[in-house]
């Protein structure tokens, strides 16, 4: 059963009087539990297009289903209320919050949400569990390597057990160890937890761990491959 | 509750920063309650002022003397019920630096004109009694820890005084009841100054009190036409017109101070936007992830403020303590004589810390717009 459907998605910006197309009429649809890995050279949309999908940013034409929701219908309230629901965003520079700690950045997320204190903690502890940092839980992004960095924003994607992962280019700034125990970690997340991921690389390595890998060139897809 | 830790954590971002906003919101609700504390004083002093009394001077200027026999035509107008009058001496106490009002008096009529004066029955007597006698109130006396007995020696500050110094027994230390009357003054017999005078006779103001209120603006145009056309002409006016002007000597003070404090809050309005939209900028990704995990562009908005809310309110509670502690007219030896002691008051307080919100929150507006309005692809782009 497809948990992401594409149909004619188009996104174009404009600079000036120029419109630059970056996606070009994209339908495809995702099953719920696969881990699809997008490929293709930089500036072929494969971010833009994640970016749809985690409604942090509209197309130009279009429909975007997630779960049944066409997400370009949602005004910006609701779409900030789904995105808390639904998506666990991964990104290729952690992005975590330099002035929280690891308990607190995966925290953060929760917030939103009704859970009691101890509710919140039971969560978060559970999600630096899965990704293993209980022991780091107190400690600064300062104080962490890369590679923990990275797990604590997986954990901190998961925290609210999203219906979709989307994870950009989560290997692009580790190292090969670092990389490979991310992949492993997103690889179980898939298998073991069920997580259905969406995940951009321009790593044939990191592309082989997941299930599919579609290509996008020039805004357009051009192929879908089952690894 | 669950996103003070948020703010928190996020003032504390960069503590330099933070500690330099805060000073400067500190400082701006200081000088705000201090000046607003310079204010009020001469305020209480008006509005302490009473209806009954009139204050006669000289009508070009109050500096210019008067005769002493003007006082029995003034008592002798209908309605006038009792009659004294002072003279500014403007001595010297060692050095003069250690300026204080120095007043002197008809002692009888003057406390039986000023009942806010308070001595003890034994000073009262100790004090008319002694040809050179003074009574000093309470605020001067534990400024320069006058006691009862000691002698205070003033040299002439006026050529009028001759060149001796003039040597005074502390006969009493009084307190006030009123704001009319300040503590930092020193008062004496008025013949003591004159016998000594080089020229005798001479009297700085006249002070009336008149038997019906309501009639007082009438009455001090009557005083003031018995000495119209003479080499002496008056300027009668109500005890609490007479505080206004003296006030007035001062420039329009209201407006001077109102627009000191107004420049140094716009000032430090803008210095802390400025470091609320520097902080901000600084946090585009941040802000971004933010939105990215579904916060909402209103909760992103009231964090940016809360924070700027958080900043000031403790700049404005620490300049706030620092004023109630060190803005003390008497301590300062601000009041010389001319306005009772002041201090900041309760309201001011409040009016402070109204003030230093006021601050936070219109100078986290603009850069809460901007962070809640961030677009978040933008943002994220920026960086990556």
């Amino acid at each position: 059963m497809a948990l992401i459907e594409l149909r004619g998605v188009t996104k174009a910006y404009r600079r000036d009087a120029i419109e630059i197309p970056v996606l070009d009429d994209v339908s495809m649809n995702v099953d719920e539990g696969d881990f699809l890995g997008l490929m293709g050279p930089s500036g072929s949309g494969k971010s833009t297009l994640l970016n749809l999908l985690a409604g942090i940013d509209r197309p130009t034409r279009g429909a975007i289903l997630i779960g049944g929701t066409d997400i370009t219908k949602l005004g910006e309230r609701a779409l900030a209320g789904w995105r808390s629901r639904h998506i666990g965003f991964i990104f290729q520079l952690y992005n975590l919050i330099p002035v929280l700690t690891a308990y607190e950045n995966v925290e953060l997320p929760l917030l939103l949400t009704h859970l009691s204190r101890a509710d919140r903690r039971d969560h978060v502890m559970t999600a630096l569990d899965i990704v293993g940092l209980t022991e780091r839980a107190k400690h600064y992004p300062r104080q962490l390597s890369g590679g923990q960095e990275q797990r604590v924003a997986i954990a901190r994607a998961i925290v609210t057990d999203p219906t979709l992962l989307l994870a950009d280019e989560p290997t692009g700034d580790l190292d090969a160890k670092s990389a490979a125990d991310i992949l492993s970690l997103l690889q179980r997340l898939n298998t073991e937890y069920k997580k259905t991921i969406v995940m951009v690389t321009h790593d044939p390595h990191a592309a082989e761990r997941a299930s599919h890998v579609v290509h996008l060139e020039k805004g357009t897809l051009i192929s879908e491959v089952s690894a | 509750m669950k996103y003070i830790r948020l703010v928190l954590k996020s003032a504390r971002r960069s503590k330099r920063r933070t500690v330099l906003t805060t000073l400067s919101v500190a400082l701006a609700v200081f000088l705000f309650a201090a000046l607003r504390a310079v204010l009020d004083g001469f305020t209480a002093v008006s509005q302490a002022s009473s209806a009954t009394r009139l204050v006669t001077i000289r009508s070009t200027s109050m500096i210019f003397s008067m005769p002493l026999s003007h006082g029995e035509t003034i008592r002798s107008t209908p309605g006038v019920e009792d009659v004294t009058w002072a003279n500014w001496f403007g001595g010297i106490y060692k050095d003069p630096k250690n300026f204080f009002g120095q007043f002197a008096i008809d002692p009888e009529s003057y406390l039986r004109m000023y009942p806010e004066v308070l001595l003890t029955d034994g000073e009262r007597s100790a004090f008319l009694a002694d040809r050179t006698g003074c009574i000093v109130g309470d605020g001067l006396a534990r400024k320069y820890g006058f006691k009862l007995d000691d002698r205070i020696v003033l040299q002439p500050g006026i050529p009028v005084y001759g060149t001796q110094d003039y040597t005074f027994t502390v006969r009493g230390i009084y307190r006030t009841a009123s704001s009319a009357v300040d503590n930092q003054s020193m008062m004496f017999h008025w013949k003591y100054i004159d016998e000594r005078s080089l020229v005798k006779g001479e009297v700085g103001w006249y002070v009336t009190r008149v038997a019906n209120p309501d009639k007082a603006a009438q009455l001090a145009t009557l005083i003031d036409q018995k000495f119209a056309n003479s080499p002496y002409e008056t300027k009668t006016d109500t005890e609490q017109a007479f505080s206004a002007q003296f006030v007035s000597m001062l420039g329009n003070l209201n407006l001077l101070l109102g627009s000191v404090a107004l420049a140094v809050v716009l000032t430090t309005l803008f210095v802390a936007g400025n470091t609320m939209a520097m902080s901000v900028r600084e946090r585009t990704t941040e802000i971004a992830v933010m939105r990215t995990l579904g916060f909402p562009s209103g909760t992103i908005f009231l964090l940016v403020v809360g924070e700027g809310l958080l900043v000031a309110l403790v700049g404005g509670g620490l300049g706030a303590v620092i004023a109630r502690t060190l803005v003390n007219g008497e301590a300062l030896g601000l009041t010389g004589g001319f306005i009772p002691p002041f201090g900041v008051s309760n309201w001011n307080l409040a009016v402070g810390l109204a003030l230093s919100a006021f601050i936070g929150i219109v100078a986290a507006v603009i850069p809460a717009t901007m962070a809640s309005r961030l677009k978040i692809v933008d943002a994220l782009r920026r960086v990556a």
